[in-house]
């Protein structure tokens, strides 16, 4: 009996002495930087660039909204740079969750376009935001299948039942309300509760009468190979999808859009901050803003990248260059928690109807 | 035996921190208020007055209705499937056997991600339709795509314990039922089938559990509006950020689960009541 005690003792030991060995042998040697990115939102192989020139090692993780993450966050996860929208990153900042940029570590401040710099009122003198890419929210079509005269409808077309099941819209609460919202002609950021129950309503009837599919970004495989006729998308993704399906095409509703932005910040976790302004800095470099703009379609704020890419690989494609000073287009706000968990509410709902 | 006692402790340390605890604070959180943070709750039963909301109603009985047309094709799929396979020798058995478990061992996102590209309006089913000069037909995001994977997925673990009751069967009894004058199917549901009831109760009760309470399945092949029991705890989780709701569902769903259990273990009891 006693040997058998010290037989498990001894083991138990030797598992726990491997385990702390095996795990510090890691985090000793090189420092780390762990990173929350939207998915399908960076050319990888920068990721390993900057660990070969820093020699460090990047945690890299994705959500698939900024509620996800937002919930994440506050259930304790901790990150050292997050690259959310202007709308979190304005709660972010309001709940003291965010460290200042100290912009003399980043050197390639210039390279950043004034339009984009100046555009920013979730943080009006960029104090803790440093813009990682821009766009709009928009309808992508196939060209094969809906006529040119319907799409004058804007957001209507949604509601167009000649394609009724063919339809993808986009599965996050703030987008698709935004769609409902401008359909109706109110402004997306109305705290109004007459205004957000038309929308809900408006969104249910869109449910039963046109029955579409929500979806994340599983859309841009699916629009690629044809499976529908239309779905709600960013602009990056839209070009994207532009330049492997040349049959789409991609246009922003007359009755307006949202405009967003999505920057890198730095989070109140994070202690190696010198490696995240790194980071930061690495990100707006011409070149690398040039690869990473390249790989996932969406509008870089470095404008040397931009101009090139305009040019070159998307010229003609108008999703990659957003409509800007429109004045029906709005930048999401933030929202009180109530107002937040009203929303959330009414989404969870129409998607169970 | 005595020595093995002592060691048992550190396990029972270890299911009370894995199991016990995390159970506490569901039930915590689903009769309180204040979001995630512990720190100024207060106590309410709102959270399970929102579930009698129509909505959330429909949402359960959309996630029984799907549980049990599952278990129902899996369980006829499952029966004749491990019927076969017991008539071949002890060895071909293993290896069939394995042979169903194969698929076990292949991430169930990869799974579901094949038959999104072969279910797709435009994907390998639907171009071999068109191929052979027939109309396209859509099977992505609708009650047939999800039953199709919740089918594929939970197969095995109905036929494995089905196999397992009806391997362990004497085979004389079969025999004898013949010689006392009965003809196959008399043989069959008289005598196999009554011989299999244990395996084809553990079959449906797995099987039905897992498949009300599944979420990637269903979002995958259902696409975002195909909501279930278990979509809407993880969008309560998730992007919601409303824990004590998301807590309150799922310890409803655990009592109904409990009770299920409690009611099959009875059936079962009194089957080999019957027998004896």
């Amino acid at each position: 009996m006693k040997k058998a005690k010290k037989l498990a003792a001894a083991i138990l030991v030797g598992v726990v002495v491997l385990s702390s060995l095996l795990f510090t042998g890691c985090g000793s040697k090189k420092v780390t930087l762990k990173i929350y990115n939207a998915g399908e939102y960076i050319d990888k192989s920068l990721i390993s660039k900057f660990e070969k020139a820093n020699n460090c090692k990047v945690v890299y993780d994705t959500f698939d909204s900024n509620e996800s993450m937002y919930t994440k966050l506050m259930s304790g996860e901790k990150y050292d740079v997050l690259i959310p929208s202007d709308y979190m990153i304005e709660r972010l900042i309001k709940e003291d969750y965010l460290q200042p940029i100290d912009w003399s570590l980043i050197t390639n401040a210039d390279n950043l376009s004034e339009n984009v710099m100046q555009n920013a009122v979730y943080d009006p003198e960029h104090k803790y935001t440093v813009p990682y890419f821009y766009g709009t929210v928009g309808i992508i079509y196939d060209t094969t299948v809906v006529d040119a005269a319907d799409v004058a409808a804007g957001w209507e077309l949604l509601n167009n039942t000649k394609y009724a099941g063919n339809i993808y819209m986009y599965d996050s609460e703030r987008d698709s309300f935004m769609v409902a919202l401008k359909a109706l002609g109110y402004s997306m950021n109305t705290t109004d509760t007459a205004e957000i129950d038309a929308a809900y309503e408006w969104l249910v009837e869109q449910r039963n009468s046109m029955s579409p599919v929500y979806v994340g970004d599983e859309v841009i495989d699916n629009m690629i190979s044809g499976n529908k006729a239309m779905a709600v998308v960013y602009s990056g993704d839209a070009a994207y999808m532009i330049t492997e399906n040349e049959d789409l095409e991609y246009f922003t509703p007359d009755q307006g859009t949202n405009i967003w932005y999505d920057c890198m910040v730095v989070t109140k976790d994070c202690e190696n901050t010198d490696l995240a302004h790194k980071f930061i800095d690495f990100m707006t470099d011409e070149e690398n803003a040039l690869a990473n703009t390249e790989e996932v379609g969406y509008t870089s704020p470095v404008t040397s990248a931009y101009e090139e890419m305009k040019n070159g690989d998307y010229a003609g494609i108008d999703a990659y260059i957003p409509r800007v000073g429109y004045e029906k287009d709005e930048v999401f706000l933030y929202q009180e928690m109530k107002v937040k968990q009203h929303f959330a509410d009414l989404w969870t709902k129409v998607k169970a109807y | 035996m005595k020595h093995f006692k002592s060691l048992v402790r550190p396990y029972i340390l270890w299911s009370f921190l894995l199991i016990v605890i995390p159970l506490v604070l569901i039930v915590l959180y689903s009769v309180t208020t204040g979001g995630n943070s512990l720190v100024n709750i207060q106590f309410t039963f709102d959270n399970f007055k929102k579930i009698a909301e129509p909505i959330y109603l429909q949402v359960f009985a959309r996630s029984f209705k799907l549980g049990i047309i599952t278990t129902g094709i899996c369980l006829v799929v499952g029966y004749l499937l491990a019927y076969q396979i017991t008539r071949f020798s002890e060895k071909v058995q293993g290896l069939l056997i394995l042979a169903v478990t194969v698929p076990m061992w292949i991430n169930t996102l990869l799974r579901t991600y094949a038959w999104i590209s072969l279910l797709s309006d435009n994907g390998i089913i639907n171009s071999i339709l068109t191929a052979i000069g027939l109309d396209p037909v859509t099977m992505m995001y609708t009650d047939f795509s999800v039953i199709i994977g919740l089918v594929c997925d939970l197969l095995p673990f109905m036929v494995i314990p089905i196999h397992t009751s009806l391997a362990k069967m004497d085979k004389s009894l079969i025999e004898a039922s013949y010689d006392l004058g009965a003809h196959k199917w008399q043989t069959f549901w008289k005598v196999i089938f009554k011989m299999s009831i244990p395996g084809v109760i553990n079959g449906i009760t797995m099987v039905f559990l897992l498949a009300i309470s599944t979420f990637v399945i269903p979002k995958l092949l259902g696409g975002g509006q195909y909501v279930l029991i278990g979509n809407l705890i993880e969008e309560q989780f998730v992007s919601v950020g409303d824990w004590n709701f998301g807590s309150a569902i799922s310890l409803i769903l655990a009592v109904v689960i409990l009770i299920m259990i409690r009611v099959t273990k009875k059936m079962e009891k009194m089957e080999g009541g019957s027998e004896q």
